[in-house]
């Protein structure tokens, strides 16, 4: 058949499910958290690179205090508050990934393992973060 | 009837990754499961030069392995983060040229300045 028979003159895209219809489940939690980390860690990568163009800067001498500028926010209160939630967004985004992946395996799709491994991946995700802070803390790398 | 809905729509109407079959798809996987071990050292590393001031972490990016991790790390993740923001200009707003255009610009902005900070490090 070269030509359907009744062609759809307007396309018809149906967007994403809409917030407002759903009943809470926390497949859908970890679902929009996957999606909204993803987006979170866009600034992450910004702040890395401006690291790496402070020190690319500074190095050869075209703006000698831009580490220093770097610094001035990045390791000030505020850049500290944003430093921990890039943090709390990249674990969670990492276990989220992981369990994407496990399903993309095909497993995991009963609907009590889908439950326990969105679960299991938010509490691990918070657990990595506030472990990776207390040890930077104990060890004297971050003073508040 | 699925069937033949499927073929009459499939070739001309669908979202990109439909024409572009498993490439993207497989893309994405492949860049999840790099960055996993990439963003990991990274951590490392960032855990080790913390505080250690300018000095340390030039030299750091002197080491060749460690420049070269680097640039990897940023070729994937603006790889990984294009296809992810795609993602959401497809979802929320399917018909825009010009939102996807804005995010591969900034995705190769990103690209370019990690890159070239990294090189003024490195070389100069």
């Amino acid at each position: 058949m070269t030509q359907p028979p009744n062609a759809p003159k307007a396309v018809y895209r149906p967007l994403s499910p809409h917030l407002q219809v759903w009943r809470f489940h926390i497949t859908m939690l970890t679902s929009i958290l996957h999606r909204a980390t993803g987006l979170a860690l866009v600034v992450g990568a910004v702040l890395v690179a401006a690291w790496l163009v402070a020190i690319g800067l500074t190095a050869s001498g075209c703006f000698p205090q831009a580490y220093t500028v770097f610094l001035s926010f990045a390791a000030s209160p505020f850049g500290l508050f944003i430093w921990f939630g890039l943090s709390l967004a990249g674990f969670i985004h990492l276990t989220g990934g992981i369990r994407h992946l496990i399903w993309d395996m095909g497993l995991g799709f009963e609907l009590k393992s889908a439950n326990a491994l969105s679960w299991w991946g938010l509490i691990l995700g918070i657990a990595l973060t506030v472990g990776f802070w207390a040890v930077l803390l104990a060890t004297g790398k971050v003073v508040l | 009837m699925v069937d033949s809905y499927l073929r009459e729509r499939s070739s001309k109407d669908w979202k990109k990754s439909e024409k572009h079959g498993a490439a993207e798809w497989l893309a994405e996987r492949w860049t999840s499961i790099a960055l996993i071990v990439l963003t990991g050292w990274s951590l490392w590393s960032a855990y080790g030069l913390m505080g250690q001031g300018y000095d340390a972490a030039l030299a750091f990016l002197r080491v060749p392995l460690n420049a070269g991790l680097m640039a990897l790390t940023f070729v994937i993740t603006v790889w990984h983060t294009y296809m992810g923001l795609n993602a959401n200009v497809l979802d929320y707003f399917p018909n825009s040229r010009l939102i996807k255009l804005v995010s591969f610009i900034f995705c190769l902005l990103l690209l370019i300045a990690a890159l070239g900070g990294l090189f003024l490090a490195f070389k100069v």
